[in-house]
């Protein structure tokens, strides 16, 4: 197949996106679809039609509702994929309609129901499920570095991640929801990195110029073992070459070193300011994420379009 | 516009900047978005801008965002064609980007024209309290912005007018809830609007609340007392005083104000609000009187003294926080300020 | 609460656990707790210097767990209540605050940098509900204004808070300064009004009592000032110095210097002193974490730490910002910026 055929087919088999929730997180997405090779939105859904991401959505020639929910049950073919950047709690009521539907979804809220997912960790594993979780802005950045201490200490005893990010970054649902964003977090921390103890800790920073998001991992290993920074450092540069691919703004400031001991690595994050300032680059990292998600989910769709054309050729 | 009248606005620019542009050194190099841009204050505000760059290198960048940018460009070419500004036409209801490395927004999009108040207030509403949701949620997303400043009104605090007291801006009554008061009520909704966006998304911001001002750019076909006395002279009529004279406020120079408001965004903290104006208090029968004598003619001044209000009409700010928490004083003394807006008029009327 | 009244809350085994490294230990907290109690000082607050849930590789580890700290405070506090300090971001209400809760602290005070009250919503709101007395304290308090504190005061109030305590936590205020905000408060709250001082311009004790004749009826105050940096309102002499402008604190002010003398002599390494880095640091109203990275960064640029910390507080630097500190030394010593 030539290279105009296999556009050609691309763009048949763009996966369509529906993305649920019109706040900044969802036209941030959208900004984010728009610009794939893989995918295009299809539809735009939120609560009222009058807000600054439907004028952007509407500038942008996507169709729009105000119809939340009920537009993808009316409306099930329109779409292969939802981004829900909604609540916590209307995810879970979300979830079974669109499991129900068929229709994939990639959560951003804290909700938790769907298998957790890290594209430069666990992309593939993620592939089989037809719900998953983006974890939380700081779990994005910390879990690849807490992956990589994980996969090269047997023994690792604990795991504390500081994130800082701009006040200004942090809306009211994130303020609300701190003690979830520390649990979760904690979480993803445990299940990527199999420490036994974890600790997340998030701080709001007011300084003018808006800070840049960053986060320092700390990591103990257990007693009588000892940091292998030899044995770390290229599974590292490797986890974050991944990272790069789907944040380009994502870059190690400082480590891995060991100080008193124990392991630190300190990553900073720049956002697109695709929609979002480029200081908000918590919430840039995990649209990334989801993004980089959709676009694997679109590769394999592809894959297996091309393998049964040609199984009947 | 013709050249004279430019000479005159870029000298009187000039004159209110002469020892006081370091107040404005914070503006160096940086991007400020005037929205209404096109109105009075709002050009004022871009002709001190123009000189601060001209004369002084200042580097200032300036979009300018007005649903009027048309007519705006046709008149006034002189700032219509630099580089260093850009129009949008704009609703601001319909705004939903603001540019996301400006570091200045200064709000002056808003209609004070009296009789659009009594005959639309419902728009009046839209405009105001709308405008200001859109504003707040296109500021949200701004990675640079230092200060969002917002001209509001002096009518916003209702005044107890038998009182011969100047209007502080902790001033706290609000305006009746009635259609007449549409303007001062929304503004003073859109003033709670711009602090909840200081408290709730961090958004720095400085409330301005302009009283009566006269000067060059300000449109003489509005029913405001002292501008009908100009439009009258201009004609070569009597000036016309509704009323026996006694309704009593202040005056500020328009180009004096624009340079309070731009130091009061640079040097202001946020959450500050400022009362804009003059504190020399002075009755509409001494300002016809003044305005009469602006002109060589001299013409009449009369007395419509069938409507005689009992009460006395006053509405003067106190300007003490201005003066003590940023040195500022009024410029402009109002003979000066009279005599240079006739003249303005007068050099753009020739020029049609 | 009667006017000439004041409540004292006495954080030396919280914020003291700053100024040793956070390595109280179960003995020393029964100690002081005993001797505080005889005293009959009412609140007796304990923890991590940064509060319960705080201990971690960042801040330093607690020495005494949460759970093992409170207990023994629990045990041995007869007549005092228990406080805790509790920071969202650090602590969260299931993995903290509910078992603190169930040892049986009376006091919770939930705390946030001046401008971010609304991170203490839900902490407040379970803490009242629980029954707990539960405070809001905003930290650092000198960086914003006094419209925006209490702006931000009164989200705490709304959310349930029953007291509001600011803290002048670079220890940059002089007494006018304590005065106009209590002012701004008192008339603008509902609640009571505390004010938590640190000494670094020598200011403790008269910020303390310019804050109460302002109408301020909660203080707090330390055995010998023992606290962060060059420490707190020594709460001896407050005590003292209350008793003769004739406001009653009910603290037996005997027993009390019998608390904060065996406090010297079982708590701290050094008593609490202003040192000259305090004093720039306060002066310039700098968050005094920044002391080491200073110091060390100025030796490598050949700078005065001392016009460092100035500029910093001119650029109203806060702690997570010590990347900045870098780029002040490099223009300071004339470097070009990269």
């Amino acid at each position: 197949m030539g290279v105009f055929g296999l556009w050609g087919t691309m763009k048949q088999v763009k996966l369509k996106i529906g993305i649920l929730g019109s706040g900044n997180i969802g036209t941030d997405l959208l900004v984010k679809v728009q610009r794939s090779p893989l995918l295009e939105c299809t539809v735009f859904v939120g609560r009222s039609l009058t807000s600054s991401g439907m004028a952007k959505a509407q500038a942008l020639g996507v169709r729009v509702s105000s119809d939340s929910i009920s537009f993808f049950e009316k409306n099930a073919d329109t779409v292969d994929l939802v981004f829900d950047a909604t609540s916590a709690k209307d995810h879970k009521l979300h979830a079974p309609i669109f499991k129900r539907l068929g229709i994939r979804a990639v959560d951003l809220t804290p909700a938790k129901l769907g298998l957790m997912c890290v594209p430069s960790v666990n992309l593939s594993e993620c592939l089989n499920e037809t719900n998953v979780n983006m974890v939380t802005c700081g779990g994005q950045a910390s879990i690849p570095i807490a992956h990589a201490i994980g996969k090269t200490h047997k023994d690792v005893d604990y795991i504390e991640v500081v994130s800082s990010i701009a006040s200004r970054s942090a809306g009211p649902a994130t303020r609300q929801n701190l003690d979830e964003y520390i649990a979760t977090t904690e979480e993803g921390l445990r299940y990527f990195s199999g420490a036994k103890r974890t600790k997340a800790i998030l701080n709001l920073n007011p300084a003018q110029p808006c800070i840049d998001m960053q986060a320092t991992v700390f990591a103990k290993v257990a007693d009588g073992t000892v940091p292998d920074i030899d044995k770390l450092k290229p599974i590292l540069t490797e986890i974050v070459s991944r990272v790069r691919q789907y944040v380009p703004g994502y870059e190690v400031i400082l480590g891995p070193i060991v100080e008193n001991g124990r392991i630190v690595v300190m990553v900073r994050v720049k956002g697109l300011g695709d929609y979002l300032p480029a200081y908000a680059g918590n919430l840039d990292i995990i649209n990334c994420a989801a993004v980089a998600m959709a676009e694997e989910y679109a590769k394999q769709r592809l894959e297996l379009k091309t393998y049964s054309l040609e199984g009947r050729s | 516009m013709s050249h004279s009248a430019s000479c005159l606005v870029r000298a009187e620019s000039l004159r209110i900047l002469a020892g006081n542009r370091s107040q404005l050194e914070p503006l160096k190099g940086t991007e400020v978005v005037v929205l209404g841009g096109t109105g009075f204050l709002g050009t004022w505000i871009l002709e001190l801008l123009m000189a601060l760059n001209d004369e002084f290198g200042f580097g200032i960048r300036s979009l300018v965002v007005s649903r009027s940018t048309d007519q705006f460009v046709s008149r006034f070419p002189h700032i219509a064609k630099r580089d260093d500004i850009r129009f949008e036409k704009c609703d601001v209801r319909q705004l939903w980007q603001l540019p996301m490395d400006a570091d200045w927004v200064i709000h002056a999009a808003a209609t004070p024209d009296t009789r659009v108040h009594a005959s639309k207030p419902l728009e009046v509403a839209s405009v105001v309290a709308e405008g200001a949701m859109s504003i707040v949620r296109a500021a949200e997303r701004m990675s640079r912005l230092r200060m969002l400043m917002f001209l509001s009104s002096g009518l916003v605090a209702a005044h107890d007018k038998e009182s011969d007291k100047n209007i502080d801006e902790m001033a706290s009554m609000a305006p009746p809830p009635e259609s007449s008061f549409m303007y001062a009520g929304a503004k003073r909704f859109a003033e709670t609007v711009f602090s909840a966006a200081r408290s709730q998304c961090r958004i720095p911001t400085v409330v301005v609340r302009p009283f009566s001002l006269l000067g060059p750019y300000q449109p003489l076909d509005r029913p405001f007392a002292h501008t009908s006395f100009i439009a009258d002279g201009l004609k070569g009529d009597a000036i016309r005083v509704q009323g026996d004279g006694s309704t009593i406020r202040s005056y500020m120079y328009g180009a004096d104000a624009a340079f309070w408001m731009l130091r009061m965004m640079v040097g202001g903290k946020s959450g500050d609000v400022f009362n804009v104006g003059s504190d020399e208090a002075i009755d509409l029968r001494t300002m016809a009187l003044k305005v009469a004598a602006g002109f060589q003619s001299r013409p009449e001044v009369l007395f419509n003294t069938g409507i005689r209000s009992v009460r006395t009409d006053r509405l003067v700010p106190s300007i003490a926080k201005a003066q003590d928490r940023l040195k500022l004083s009024p410029m402009t003394p109002l003979d000066m300020a009279i005599s240079k807006t006739i003249e303005w008029n007068r050099l753009m009327k020739a020029s049609v | 609460m009667k006017q000439n009244s004041i409540l004292i809350s006495d954080p030396s085994l919280r914020d003291g656990n700053h100024a040793i490294g956070h390595q109280l230990s179960k003995e020393q907290i029964a100690a002081y707790c005993r001797a505080a109690d005889a005293a009959k000082v009412p609140i007796v607050e304990v923890g991590h210097g940064n509060g319960v849930g705080a201990s971690s590789l960042q801040l330093g580890e607690a020495k005494t767990s949460d759970f093992v700290a409170l207990t023994t405070a629990r045990e041995n506090l007869k007549t005092s209540k228990l406080g805790i300090h509790l920071i969202p971001g650090f602590a969260t209400v299931e993995k903290d605050l509910r078992p603190a809760l169930e040892i049986g602290v009376d006091v919770v005070r939930v705390a946030a940098h001046c401008t971010e009250a609304d991170l203490c919503e839900r902490h407040i709101d379970f803490a009242r509900s629980k029954g707990a007395n539960v405070w809001g304290v905003l930290m650092m308090s000198h960086m914003v204004t006094s419209i925006d504190l209490l702006e931000q005061a009164r989200k705490m109030e709304s959310y349930g808070a029953q007291g509001f305590v600011f803290m002048d936590s670079a220890g940059h205020y002089l007494p006018d300064d304590v005065s106009e905000r209590v002012k701004v408060l008192t008339e603008g709250l509902t609640i009571p009004i505390g004010f938590h001082a640190h000494n670094n311009l020598g200011m403790a004790i008269a910020n303390s009592i310019a804050a109460v004749k302002e109408g301020a009826t909660l203080l707090d105050g330390c055995a010998r000032g023992f606290g962060a940096g060059a420490g707190n309102a020594q709460i001896e002499v407050l005590v003292a110095v209350l008793e003769r402008l004739g406001y009653s604190t009910g603290i037996d002010l005997y027993k009390l210097l019998d608390a904060s003398d065996l406090a010297e002599r079982e708590l701290m390494k050094e008593i609490p002193t202003i040192k000259s880095t305090s004093i720039v640091s306060g002066l310039a109203g700098v968050f005094s974490g920044f002391m080491k990275p200073v110091d060390r960064i100025s030796k490598q640029f050949g700078v005065d730490p001392r016009d460092v910390f100035f500029e910093l507080g001119r650029r109203k630097i806060i702690a997570g910002q010590e990347d900045i500190i870098l780029e002040v030394a490099k223009e300071l010593s004339g470097q070009p910026r990269v």
